[in-house]
């Protein structure tokens, strides 16, 4: 019965390793291929933008206060 | 599980603590031993702080396309998978050294510990693919979604349980974390950022939670606390900070996280259409993506989608508008999590059966110590921040090179450490309820109106120049 169990982990294992083989080789890659898909990762490595980060530290250029602001917007009244 | 600890081990939160600051300090001791000789404190020159030579030891898998092989090679297309191994081996030396200073054997645990650096470099390399790149799927999910994979689909093994430290990696990365959350962030936008992050914020932070608590009747407070946080603040590292704060459940995180990425994919995509739709004015528009989608990546990539909607010169002013708004609620990590923690400490895991003791008391004794670690890291890298250019180049230089790439292996296994210990059971009934979907939608629709409105009041009319350049 322990055995089978094994087999039966080992079995959905395997089963999941390659569907998301499948998925991360194959459909993800086509799915970059599609219009509205491949004009917005154009643009994000055209502007150099790393939108998976999760911090700003992470981010390509650090957001810094911007030059122009103080032309546009009273900062401190 | 674990193995007892001996009468000498230390508290989980005191090891992740000395493993945090030492390593901050270190960090901070390799950069400035190799500072520039001259022009130290050039903005121009030094665009992300001071160079060091130690952020080229330690990385995460190359951003791929079709084959996961290219992930580990370099711009020349030789295999260089140096960056990758110091990561995982940042990771096993971490796990072995939290075992030890719990006075634990570590023997017991390596083998496990190799098996979690596999797993997490796995989430990474699911991560870097491309298209999930472009789209924000951030590498905490992919973290969870391979640790409930394998942990569901095959089980954890047996020998696997004492390297299971999922908590403890995630504290250690935290207090590792608060060398990036700098005080000195908050003002780079002046009074009219200062009123969208700090009077917006905290109202919809306490509104969500509040009402997840008493409308929806969510029977989990911490729950709510992480969900609302997440939403309201900057998205998973404010799930992870508050999380940990008021000790939210494993599946409760793993909920929190994938909602928010879920919503956080639609808004970055629908937003900058809709702000062009509703023609509103670019700074105005740029504040309003700063303040309310949850991922600060995803923020810049919708202000560069808005940019290019608008054309260079509004698109550009929208563009950094978005991303300086986020990084000022980025910078309110602090003390939203010392809140939430001083709170969880002093009223809801407060013993109504308890003898009676002072507030102060209470608060002291359940207290997460490791919050302190996080507290301590983040006043003192905002001090030496505040000091001068040239320190601010120091700190920049450190924490993006060095820390950030460390606790990110941190939170990576920690997350496939939750994944592997939740079972998919657990999750459903709270999914079924759809609770956690109506607060997230609520809270994110009440931070929709106030952001706008507070985003109009300030930069659109009460502080907006009548002359324009």
């Amino acid at each position: 019965m322990k055995v089978l169990s094994q087999y039966a982990a080992m079995l959905r294992l395997t089963l999941g390793a390659m569907i998301t083989t499948v998925v991360w080789c194959v459909l993800l890659p086509r799915l970059l291929d599609v219009g509205p898909v491949r004009e917005h990762v154009a643009l994000m490595e055209e502007r150099g933008v790393n939108p998976a980060a999760m911090y700003y530290t992470e981010l390509e250029q650090l957001p810094l206060r911007p030059v122009w602001i103080e032309k546009v917007i009273v900062l401190w009244p | 599980m674990n193995p007892p600890r001996t009468r000498y081990g230390l508290h989980e939160d005191v090891a992740a603590v000395i493993i945090g600051l030492t390593t901050v300090a270190l960090a901070l001791a390799i950069t400035w031993q190799a500072r520039p000789q001259d022009d130290a404190g050039n903005r121009d020159r030094y665009a992300k702080g001071w160079p060091t030579p130690a952020a080229s030891w330690i990385g995460t898998p190359k951003t791929w396309t079709d084959s996961p092989l290219t992930a580990f090679q370099d711009a020349d297309g030789n295999f260089d998978v140096a960056p990758v191994a110091v990561g995982m081996a940042w990771v096993v030396a971490v796990g072995v050294l939290g075992v030890v200073l719990g006075g634990r054997t570590a023997r017991t645990a390596v083998l496990g510990f190799v098996l979690l650096a596999g797993l997490t470099c796995l989430a990474y390399l699911l991560a870097s693919q491309k298209l999930v790149t472009y789209y924000n799927l951030e590498y905490p999910l992919w973290a969870l979604a391979v640790g409930l994979f394998v942990g569901n689909a095959a089980g954890a093994p047996r020998w696997l349980s004492p390297a299971l430290v999922g908590e403890f990696f995630i504290k250690t990365g935290l207090v590792i974390f608060g060398a990036e959350v700098l005080g000195s962030r908050l003002l780079a936008l002046g009074l009219p950022g200062v009123m969208t992050a700090w009077i917006v914020t905290p109202i919809v932070l306490v509104s969500t939670y509040l009402f997840g608590v008493h409308v929806l009747r969510i029977p989990s407070r911490s729950l709510c606390m992480t969900l609302s946080a997440d939403m309201s603040v900057c998205g998973v590292s404010a799930a992870i900070a508050t999380g940990a704060a008021c000790r939210a459940k494993k599946e409760e995180i793993s909920l929190t996280i994938g909602l928010s990425l879920f919503f956080t994919v639609i808004m970055m995509v629908v937003m900058p259409a809709v702000i062009r739709e509703m023609g509103l004015d670019p700074i105005v528009g740029g504040a309003w993506i700063g303040g309310t989608i949850d991922a600060t990546g995803a923020v810049v990539a919708a202000g560069e989608s808005l940019g290019s909607l608008l054309g260079e010169a509004a698109g550009k002013q929208a563009a950094e508008v978005a991303a300086t708004v986020k990084m000022i609620q980025n910078s309110m990590i602090g003390l939203v999590a010392f809140a939430v923690a001083a709170y969880w400490a002093g009223w809801i895991d407060r013993d109504p059966n308890a003898p009676r003791s002072t507030l102060i008391t209470e608060v002291w004794r359940r207290f997460p110590r490791f919050i302190l670690g996080f507290l301590a890291a983040s006043l003192v890298c905002t001090f030496l921040h505040a000091a001068g250019p040239e320190q601010e180049l120091w700190i920049e230089g450190a924490t993006g090179g060095i820390t950030s790439k460390l606790r990110g292996w941190l939170f990576c296994v920690g997350f496939v450490c939750i994944g592997l210990q939740t079972n998919f059971r657990e999750l459903a009934p709270m999914l079924a309820s759809g609770r956690p979907v109506v607060l997230y939608l609520a809270g994110q629709s009440l931070n929709l109106a106030l952001t706008l409105a507070m985003a109009s009041l300030t930069f659109g009319w009460l502080f907006r120049k009548v002359v324009e350049p």
